[in-house]
């Protein structure tokens, strides 16, 4: 074969787009950094796990399944979500993590030389899969460490499809309620997608968060993103939905991907529709932490931001990147930020007591020997 | 100038009867894009010889010139990389019957700067670069009353960012990178150079901060260059900078900055200390920041530096797995790049072709740029790369010592260094 020249087969935005490494596995990492234990605090899982009624489904699957392939489409699953939020089951699409429906959205109204807008400092999965899309990713500044709907709105042009709203945003656990949702979806009018990422909604206590499903009724450009890796314990198992108007959810059904979502995750996220008592354990786990975590960041003379969700970011006097590799080489994993353009900030998860603690006893020694 | 897509190209068999043919290319292709006569001779030089020196088991060798505005580059792609390109070694003994050597030396000699890397489908290109000169012009000073910086740092327009290099130089900051605004302007045209300048309120530059490739992945600060009085005014605008520069850096190819040279003003708690370069006053730090997190990597180590590396990954709370390097595939053959600064009396060895005889050219290497007057040795290995580590034994045997460890989880630099 003389004729394979790769570089010619690939867009010039592909070509172009720094593939994503993910960190490599914990026994790969505890012989790296010589440790006996690893805590993992960086990728904001719930201590917790799933509720219990997934539990118990997980635990009585029965391996001979795996050799069938799941229901294509997540037929029950659609319909418990339906239900739960007063919505039609085929306004609902599923997908292997939230991460594959942000896919799907920019795939059914994306081509290249159109444009995404969102924030600087958020969730880094639209940019990227925007980027390597051919579509640019417009980025608007965070103000006061929230998305700025002026500026949000102000980059909105006639190419723009889609705006990613991360609300609560992460890293920075910022948030706008349902006034300010509807008063921003108002002065879009419809100019473009809006996309409600609320992968940490059921963190939120506050009544004045949006509903969106409402909103949704009103505002036929809305989508909402959920998952089920964050309240409900189910990260392992990938599944994520979103739910849109029926004209948009039919749309968007055109670019998912059928069969995409396990048996198991199907199954398990099934069950956790709509467990009130674990949401309640896991608030109150997240309440604790968070306010042991403000404590360590008082002693310390730390800023600390994060209001809603399972993390909240630290300030550090010296470099995150040197932070974090000092923390693994005492057995602990937390998210530096530079990445996330906070640079100097440090974003811990709220995992178990144990985990927390260890955290704390490791920062004070790090930040003793900066 | 031409990109690296659409630079032109000519494919021709290896050997001398071709050598001309090229030469005729690299001279007409200069001719039609007005690289000036004095750089077109020199490329047509060195692609003739290399050309002539091309064995038949290079199957077909490619060549490509570029007007990169502050320098021009001429590609030579082989189509294998199994060859014997020892001779583009500068220490290596000549044997006048061995006209291939010799054609291969004096390319290398008349390039300003020698890179080698794997082409596609197990071939291997080489890089000869040819600084273009400027005129030295006397520069403006900046003017009194400079106000305090407006918004956030930016990715600044030619004229503002010649503006600054001008004022810079004018005062004496920034260090080397600031000289020389029309040099300046074209590294950044070429994609040699980033910048990012902050601005006062009438628009005008108030301090900058560069950045140009370092290796595979990281990129060397320089700077800042602050045109401000010493005050919180000065330290504010330090920080701006870096952090506009890390803003504008995440999320792409590169994962770290260093900084060899850091000029007055540079904030410290802002890196690492990852090693010193000796200098006249004993030696200054060697500063580092990573962009992203470091989940750890395999490093290939001489067993010479073993120690020495292990202490550093230990000090700097790096996760990695510490492996002897396996013996190079080629017998003999090893060659090394030179990059000279001649103003300051600096040589940066670098392995261009590994083989056995690694060490040994190494250290004559540094025997010949000593003997050639250069009173500050350099070298850097990529211990990323196994064949690399052999090396190591002839540069300290020649007397330098290990003096940085860069990280980098796909391959930390080891900075090794010495001074007359």
């Amino acid at each position: 074969m003389n004729g394979f020249a790769l570089d010619r087969l690939v867009p010039a935005h592909v070509r172009a787009f720094e593939a994503y490494v993910p960190s490599p596995p914990d026994d790969v990492l505890r012989r790296r950094f010589g440790i006996a234990h690893l805590h993992r605090l960086n990728n904001n899982e719930n201590p917790l796990g799933p509720p219990a009624a997934c539990r118990e489904i997980l635990a009585r699957w029965d391996p001979r399944d795996a050799a069938l392939y799941p229901q294509g489409d997540g037929w029950h699953l659609r319909r418990a979500l339906a239900a739960r939020f007063g919505l039609d089951a085929e306004q609902v699409i599923l997908g292997n993590g939230a991460n594959e429906v942000i896919a799907f959205v920019i795939k059914a109204f994306c081509e290249p030389g159109d444009n995404i807008v969102t924030a600087d400092r958020t969730f880094a999965v639209y940019e990227w899969l925007a980027s390597f899309s051919g579509v640019a990713p417009r980025l608007v500044p965070l103000r006061d460490d929230g998305f700025d709907d002026a500026a949000l709105l102000r980059a909105i042009d006639a190419r723009t499809r889609l705006l990613f709203l991360c609300n609560p945003n992460n890293p920075t656990g910022s948030w706008w309620d349902h006034a300010r949702l509807a008063r921003f979806l108002d002065a879009v009018d419809g100019r473009c997608i809006v996309v409600a990422d609320e992968a940490y909604a059921e963190f939120a206590e506050d009544p004045d968060f949006p509903d969106s499903f409402a909103l949704m009724a009103r505002h036929p450009n809305l989508v909402v993103f959920r998952t089920f890796s964050k309240m409900w314990g189910l990260a392992g198992l990938r599944i994520g939905w979103m739910a849109a108007a029926p004209e948009v959810a039919a749309t968007v059904r055109k670019t998912s991907i059928s069969y995409s979502v396990n048996l198991l995750a199907l199954e398990a996220a099934r069950a956790a529709v709509w467990d009130v008592e674990h949401i309640a354990a896991t608030r109150a786990h997240v309440g604790a932490a968070r306010a042991r975590l403000g404590a360590l960041a008082g002693r310390l003379g730390l800023k600390m931001v994060g209001a809603i969700g399972n993390f909240a970011m630290l300030h550090l006097p010296v470099a995150d990147t040197v932070v974090h590799r000092r923390l693994m080489a005492r057995g602990v994993m937390a998210r530096a930020m530079t990445s996330f353009r906070y640079p100097g900030w440090l974003r811990v998860s709220f995992g178990s007591d144990e985990a927390m603690e260890a955290f704390a006893g490791a920062l004070e020694v790090v930040l003793a020997e900066a | 100038m031409t990109s690296e897509d659409d630079a032109p190209r000519l494919t021709l068999p290896p050997g001398v009867r071709f050598a001309a043919v090229g030469a005729e290319f690299i001279r007409g292709i200069a001719a039609a894009t007005g690289i000036e006569a004095r750089l077109a001779e020199r490329m047509a030089l060195i692609a003739e010889e290399v050309l002539a020196a091309s064995p038949a088991t290079a199957v077909a060798v490619t060549l490509a010139l570029r007007d990169r505005r502050h320098a021009v580059r001429l590609d030579v792609v082989f189509a294998s990389a199994e060859l014997d390109l020892a001779g583009l070694d500068q220490s290596r003994d000549r044997d006048v019957e061995d006209a291939a050597g010799v054609g291969l030396y004096l390319a290398a000699r008349l390039a300003d700067h020698l890179t080698t890397e794997p082409a596609g489908r197990g071939g291997l290109r080489l890089g000869f670069d040819l600084a273009r000169a400027y005129p030295a012009r006397a520069v403006p000073a900046p003017p009194d009353g400079l106000g305090m910086p407006v918004g956030t740092p930016v990715d600044p327009d030619d004229a503002t960012l010649a503006l600054l290099v001008d004022w810079a130089e004018a005062k004496g900051a920034g260090g080397p990178a600031f000289r020389t605004a029309a040099r300046v302007l074209d590294q950044r045209a070429a994609g040699d150079l980033f910048a990012r300048v902050a601005l006062d309120a009438r628009r005008r530059p108030v301090g900058g901060l560069f950045w140009q490739p370092f290796g595979r992945r990281l990129m060397a600060l320089a700077g800042p260059a602050l045109l401000l009085p010493e005050g919180p005014a000065r330290k504010a605008l330090v920080e701006a900078l870096l952090d506009s520069a890390l803003a504008g850096l995440v999320r792409g190819t590169v994962q770290g900055l260093v900084v060899l040279e850091a000029a007055p003003g540079m904030k410290r708690a802002d890196f690492e200390v990852v090693g010193h370069l000796p200098d006249a006053q004993g030696g200054h730090p060697v500063l580092f920041r990573a962009l992203e997190e470091d989940p750890g990597g395999i490093t290939w180590v001489a067993p010479e530096l073993r120690d020495w590396v292990a202490g550093m990954v230990r000090r700097l709370a790096l996760g990695r797995d510490i492996e002897a390097s396996p013996p190079p595939a080629r017998a003999s053959g090893a060659a090394m790049a030179a990059e000279t600064d001649r103003a300051a009396g600096r040589v940066t060895l670098r392995p261009l072709l590994a083989a056995a005889d690694a060490a040994e050219v190494a250290e004559a290497n540094v025997a010949l740029f000593r003997g050639q007057g250069f009173s500050q040795m350099r070298a850097l290995l990529d211990l990323g790369r196994p064949e690399h580590a052999g090396f190591a034994q002839g540069l300290l045997r020649a007397g330098l010592a290990p003096a940085a460890l860069i990280p980098d989880a796909a391959g930390d630099l080891l900075l090794l260094a010495a001074t007359a």
